[in-house]
């Protein structure tokens, strides 16, 4: 595939700083709203925890892919963590606005690589006899109803960003762990 | 797109994506999968790359839960502050 036909990705040390600077952010709230260590908490903080990761890195990524306008919609409906996206919302809603002509010409060059593609899915599937395609969109979120190439093309970008992310925080645990 | 439906029609027409595209497709998730990257890419069936691709992101998911639980461990005893973190990250 030639470069003009690959979306737009982010740089990968930019994706890095950019979660790790929400994520901090995000940590050092739920540190703020302290509450006593039972351990039940602990066990409800670590999902907390979690949840701040993807969201940090789907508001980093903003409305620019289907996988982080789903992981971030889900969030969304979810009152409870609204207070998590809130921290977010300023930086996501200035992506999403400097992104909006990016997803333009991205949905453009996907057209104009296969103007016919929802059709074109009924008669092309690679891995239709493989199984393993349903298994790989209820992994990659929002995989539910696109094409196989948009799929491929998410679950890629999704793997960058999950790879980036299990970095940063290994990264953080150590910074953690050593001070 | 399992269904009954697509394969039917699929045997009715042609396909308008070539070969050389379908292993692009392909080719493009391997090179992002530890286990196979470095395997050819005409010894490794789209269905085994696709099998790695789903186990791949259930190991990153599972790096996830163990990481936030290291993570909410730590936040409870340290006094660490956002700006050396933050710093410290910065100038790797």
């Amino acid at each position: 595939m030639s470069s003009s036909q690959q979306p737009i990705s982010i740089n990968p040390t930019y994706l890095k700083n950019q979660f790790a600077r929400r994520f901090v952010r995000a940590l050092n709230n739920l540190k703020k709203r302290k509450g006593s260590a039972h351990d039940n908490q602990m066990y409800r903080r670590s999902g907390r925890v979690k949840i701040a990761a993807y969201t940090a890195m789907a508001s980093v990524v903003g409305s620019r892919r289907a996988w982080s306008r789903a992981v971030l919609s889900k969030i969304k409906n979810r009152p409870r963590n609204k207070e998590l996206l809130r921290s977010n919302r300023k930086r996501a809603e200035h992506r999403i606005m400097s992104n909006l002509h990016h997803r333009h010409h991205a949905k453009v060059s996907i057209k104009r690589r296969n103007p016919n593609h929802i059709r074109d899915e009924v008669y092309f599937n690679p891995f239709k006899y493989s199984g393993q395609e349903s298994k790989l969109r209820k992994l990659v979120p929002g995989a539910g109803s696109m094409d196989s190439w948009c799929l491929v093309d998410e679950t890629a970008d999704y793997i960058k960003c999950l790879a980036a992310q299990v970095d940063v925080m290994q990264t953080l645990v150590d910074l953690y762990t050593a001070t | 797109m399992s269904s009954r439906r697509s394969r039917t029609r699929q045997s009715s027409t042609t396909s308008r994506i070539s070969d050389d595209q379908i292993n692009d497709l392909v080719s493009k998730l391997q090179q992002l999968l530890p286990e196979i990257r470095n395997s050819r890419s005409d010894k490794v069936s789209a269905s085994k790359v696709l099998q790695e691709t789903c186990n791949y992101i259930r190991s990153l998911h599972r790096e996830v839960d163990d990481l936030s639980e290291r993570l909410s461990e730590l936040l409870e005893n340290t006094d660490s502050t956002q700006a050396s973190i933050i710093r410290s990250l910065l100038s790797q």
